[in-house]
């Protein structure tokens, strides 16, 4: 089940495209970072999917503000923001399909559960593996200042 | 995944609520791409590229949804009704998204359970797996033949057009009625 939109406070149909856009695209930023901590800690798989969710908003309004910034600097947020996308759409992945599957095992006999379990347990090493580079992403673009420049261009 | 594709004729100096015409009619003809496919319950990758491009359109009437009203705001443009015709068409939107969803959910089942079985020592698919394999195929084609009802549905309402014609309204300031 999908996330309702985050509330765009602030602004007027009447204002300039461009105004809109960098308080739109600061605001959906924002909410995206706020769950990085709870994805980083790995405990609930919602703050994963949220922080996916609405990184996919982000990048939409990216899309469709494109042409109300700076096409290079634009770019380079555009690709990180991208990554973000992609490298927790795989532990989200993977998230779905063990709920899926651990809900499935009820309606299975017990030597057939077996058979799920094994798969499942599977799934789980992958899901290990698979936060790996999304916690090396996060440590990447924090290093790098990722925030705090994303923020300087687009609060302009 | 198919790329969005690019969005033409913003002016980003000119209004939001002006944009809001431009760019939505776009990501609605987006959508409508991949139509010809549909068709056929094997075209997986088009389903899917459907399904994104929807979400796409849903994000973006939710970035606009100012430009049409919103619950609590009504500028002296937006009518009660507006509001209320932009909600029916985001709902419209966000069951296709969900019932698209689902089908690629059991596709993406499919592929690890067939990819999983035939990984395993035995020649044969074990019982649990092969299970599941068959009621993963069973809720596919019942969800795809929702999805299909619902679009031939929407298809004889003319949805494509009442959407756009209603997005269309939002250049221009409205006569109350």
């Amino acid at each position: 089940m999908e996330t309702t939109a985050p509330k765009i406070r602030g602004i007027s149909p009447d204002e300039t495209l461009e105004a809109c856009a960098r308080q739109i695209i600061v605001n959906y930023f924002h909410q995206m970072m706020s769950y990085k901590d709870g994805a980083k800690a790995g405990n609930d798989i919602e703050f994963v999917h949220e922080m996916r969710v609405t990184s996919r908003r982000l990048r939409t309004a990216m899309d469709n503000f494109l042409d109300c910034f700076p096409e290079k600097a634009f770019n380079k947020h555009y690709k990180k923001v991208k990554s973000i996308t992609r490298t927790l759409g795989a532990v989200r992945d993977l998230d779905v399909l063990i709920a899926r599957f651990e809900k499935e095992l009820d309606t299975l006999s017990e030597a057939e559960q077996a058979d799920l379990r094994r798969l499942i347990e599977h799934l789980q090493r992958e899901r290990e593996d698979t936060r790996k580079p999304m916690l090396k992403l996060f440590a990447k673009l924090e290093a790098a200042g990722f925030e705090t420049e994303f923020l300087k261009f687009f609060s302009r | 995944m198919a790329k969005a594709h690019k969005i033409m004729g913003v002016k980003p100096l000119r209004s939001y609520r002006e944009n809001a015409r431009i760019i939505l009619s776009q990501k609605v003809e987006e959508v409508y791409t991949w139509e010809p496919f549909i068709q056929d319950a094997a075209r997986r990758e088009e389903l899917h590229n459907m399904r994104i491009s929807i979400k796409r359109l849903r994000y973006t009437m939710e970035l606009f949804r100012l430009a049409y009203g919103s619950p609590k705001i009504h500028s002296g443009e937006v009518t009660m009704a507006d509001n209320k015709r932009f909600t029916e068409f985001l709902k419209v939107i966000v069951d296709l998204q969900e019932i698209l969803g689902d089908i690629h959910d059991c596709d993406v089942v499919l592929e690890i359970l067939t990819d999983y079985g035939t990984q395993s020592e035995q020649a044969t698919l074990t019982p649990g797996i092969a299970k599941l394999i068959t009621q993963a195929r069973e809720t596919r084609n019942a969800d795809y033949k929702t999805f299909l009802a619902k679009w031939e549905q929407l298809s004889a309402a003319n949805f494509k057009h009442q959407l756009l014609s209603f997005f269309g309204a939002a250049r221009k300031p409205k006569t109350r009625y």
